[in-house]
């Protein structure tokens, strides 16, 4: 056993580090205020080679293993990059890229995949809807065979970057009388006739991530636009599951990292009672919380990345271990976080607020926390 | 990067379980009395001398086996088995061997090291005093030449193992410098109080010592280079093991509740098909998990990255041993009265759980150096 990262891996967390804290955390605290993607930010992303890390250098990628792309994600959280725009790396390159590379034929490839490395185009995954949120196979939506296209009906919500996304890769019945067996995944582009996004929904944190449904009313598209096979769509997005419980989570470890020192900071310099507030011991009891949650979350998420580096199918009880404990105990720290700034950490002045709003969505998307605790008592 | 135990090191944490179920079965430590808890010790350690464990880090063993990471989980196979057995071991192998085997001379080692892989010799660690606080009160205990003796004076509290033990280490400083003074359980001017009655570790002997003219000859001392690092090395070593021992606790209480929940019925189902049993046997197995992977960290960073070893150490010990009462705690929910009965393994696991916060560093003064460290302040 051993934990250690390479020298390469390391050096190039401290290269993304760099990047991040100077192309894109200068402008965080703006687009956070105003509920604004930061298209620019994203761009540059790409040009780094962010985007597609961990894709093939033949479709643009960089070829990462899954270890340097999880700490390329630490690392955006470490900078202090906001969650909005993570949500919306991890939804574009695991969600959407990833899916079109495992399953896409080699002409689907070579349409999106150099084009979503760059940040050309952005990338979104419509899965849930608003009556099948945890139970993917109560899917309403439809595609149904007519000749050379497929017509799609129906609705999907909740979907990170929906408004802004030029391509999706779309989940909906084929055979709507099989449940998980009839789901198939296709791929749809930005301006087909028939499909639209919503408005972008108002949320309380990721604010910078644009969410909104996805809506298809006989959208017509081309057979050619199936991904994969019939039938297979629900294995296609379980397989996502290892980015989401992975390099998707890999940002949140990051940000620990980033409130930790935003918050010791504080506590050095606030002065109440002569003293600065970091010698009461109720304040550095606060700051050990916050670094116990993150060292404890480190080690779940670096070993489902490792595991899938290793080419091993994917523990389902080890992963909804990884995504409850971090999904439930990252809100008594995000929390503390904001007490221990005091009326400042209610306010937009200190990033702990934003972070705490942030977080607030852990124990909710990619799969709720009684989901994950479903999934464990049945494996166990 | 590597996630794994090799196959080698799987193969002797199975035989170790094997022999702790054994012994946990045959001894039956948590209902001993002081006689039959010290002999059942001495068996104990008899058979783990057998298997190589009494000498991971103190007597070189083959590399596998010999490392930190591997001791972990070693030590976690071990104290799932039985609790009692497992903290009386630690102490004498893993506290007081290491402390020999770091600061000892050459002849101490050989004198006391070898038995002490052998199984035949137990030894024990005197730190805490009064205030039991290492970390704000100077030790008071004290040595002086005298003649071609060194003379001790002083008291100590909750050692564990004191009665059983045939050599204590006590710290305290020889004339203003940082030293441990090995007593022989023998010797004349050292005082055991009779064994304190504990909440958990029913098999564990535990006492106060009084060392009143305590003469010693000099090769019985062992001179420390500071007193600080002497301090953090003890409880580095103890809250390693006050970690494992959490890991064993959960695991006793985790797996009793589960089977128990999956074999129970009630309203014509299995009790584990109830979201309120099922998704709190989740929580169980979460915080396990979680502690578990933490604990490893700390272990592989005793060895890989020092610097970051005992702030590690003391995030996996805070975690681990409050998730472990919590663990207990959730598992004698689930059980029911099953689970209250005196000897249950989740009730031992449960009044065993809370030493660990308290023992060692204590959760809360752990807490403030980890707070410290965050603000550069240690």
């Amino acid at each position: 056993m051993d934990f250690g990262f390479t020298k390469e891996q390391l050096m190039f967390k401290q290269e993304v580090l760099r990047f991040a804290k100077k192309e894109i955390v200068p402008r965080v605290q703006e687009h956070d205020l105003a509920s604004a993607f930061d298209f620019a930010a994203f761009r540059k992303m790409g040009e780094f080679g962010l985007l597609g890390l961990h894709l093939p250098e033949t479709y643009g990628g960089q070829g990462a293993d899954v270890v340097t792309t999880v700490l390329a994600g630490e690392a955006l959280g470490e900078a202090g990059v906001d969650g909005g725009l993570t949500l919306a790396y991890g939804a574009h390159s695991f969600l959407c890229a990833d899916t079109l590379f495992r399953h896409g034929t080699e002409d689907q490839r070579r349409r999106y995949l150099p084009r979503l490395c760059t940040g050309e185009w952005i990338g979104c995954m419509g899965l849930s809807e608003p009556d099948a949120g945890s139970d993917v196979a109560a899917m309403s939506t439809e595609a149904v065979r007519h000749g050379d296209r497929y017509i799609l009906n129906g609705t999907k919500m909740w979907i990170t970057n929906g408004p802004i996304a030029d391509v999706a890769v779309v989940y909906a019945k084929t055979d709507p009388g099989q449940k998980h067996a009839g789901i198939s995944a296709f791929v749809v582009e930005k301006g087909t006739p028939g499909f639209s996004a919503g408005p972008p929904l108002i949320k309380m944190g990721v604010r910078t991530s644009k969410t909104s449904e996805l809506i298809f009313k006989d959208c017509a598209i081309p057979a050619a636009n199936l991904l994969g096979r019939e039938g297979e769509g629900f294995l296609y997005a379980m397989q996502t599951v290892e980015w989401d419980r992975s390099a998707l989570l890999a940002p949140f470890l990051g940000s620990i990292t980033y409130l930790l020192k935003r918050c010791a900071e504080y506590a050095k310099g606030r002065v109440q009672f002569g003293r600065p507030i970091g010698h009461f011991q109720a304040i550095k009891h606060k700051l050990a919380d916050i670094r116990i949650f993150g060292e404890a979350a480190r080690a779940l998420v670096y070993r489902i990345a490792w595991c899938k580096d290793q080419g091993r199918p994917l523990n389902h009880l080890e992963a909804s271990v990884a995504k409850l404990f971090i999904g439930d105990w990252s809100l008594a720290v995000t929390n503390d976080a904001v007490t221990l700034h005091g009326g400042v950490g209610f306010t937009h002045e200190f990033d702990v607020e934003r972070i705490f709003r942030d977080t607030r969505l852990a124990p909710i998307g990619g799969g709720t926390s009684e989901i994950q605790k479903m999934i464990i008592s049945k494996l166990m | 990067m590597n996630f794994d135990f090799s196959e080698t090191l799987k193969q002797w944490f199975a035989a170790l379980v094997e022999a702790g179920k054994d012994l946990a079965g045959l001894l039956e430590l948590e209902e001993a009395d002081e006689k039959a808890a010290a002999s059942g010790l001495r068996q104990g350690l008899a058979r783990l001398a057998a298997l190589g464990y009494l000498r991971v880090q103190t007597r070189q063993t083959d590399g596998d086996k010999n490392g930190v990471l591997a001791l972990m989980g070693a030590m976690e196979q071990m104290a799932g088995c039985c609790p009692s057995l497992f903290l009386a071991t630690e102490y004498s192998t893993r506290v007081f061997g290491r402390a020999v085997s770091a600061w000892g001379s050459a002849a101490q080692r050989t004198r006391w090291l070898d038995p002490l892989a052998e199984g035949v010799l137990v030894g024990a660690v005197a730190l805490s005093e009064g205030a039991m606080n290492v970390e704000n009160e100077p030790l008071a205990t004290r040595g002086q030449r005298r003649g071609d003796k060194i003379t001790i004076e002083g008291r100590k509290q909750s050692v564990v193992n004191a009665p059983a033990a045939d050599v204590i280490a006590v710290a305290g400083s020889l004339e203003g410098e940082p030293a441990l003074f090995l007593v022989p359980r023998a010797a004349a001017g050292l005082t055991v109080s009779p064994r304190r009655v504990t909440m958990g570790y029913a098999g564990v002997l535990i006492a106060d010592l009084t060392l009143e003219a305590c003469a010693l000859a000099p090769d019985a001392v062992i001179a420390v280079p500071d007193m600080a690092r002497m301090l953090d090395g003890l409880r580095f070593w103890e809250n390693q093991v006050l970690v494992a021992a959490a890991l064993g606790q959960m695991r006793m209480a985790l797996d009793a509740a589960r089977d128990h929940a999956k074999t129970h019925r009630s309203g014509g189902r299995p009790i584990i098909a109830y979201q309120e049993v099922g998704f709190k046997l989740a929580e169980m197995l979460t915080l396990h998990q979680t502690a578990q992977w933490l604990a490893y960290r700390a272990a592989w960073a005793a060895e890989a990255a020092p610097k970051e070893a005992q702030s590690l150490t003391l995030c996996a010990k805070i975690f681990a041993t409050e998730a472990a009462e919590r663990v207990c705690g959730s598992a004698l929910q689930i059980l029911s009265s099953t689970g209250y009965l005196k000897g249950h393994p989740a009730e031992v696991a449960y009044r065993a759980a809370k030493y660990g916060q308290i023992a060692g560093t204590s959760t809360e003064i752990a807490r403030v150096r980890l707070g410290d460290e965050a603000m550069g302040w240690r």
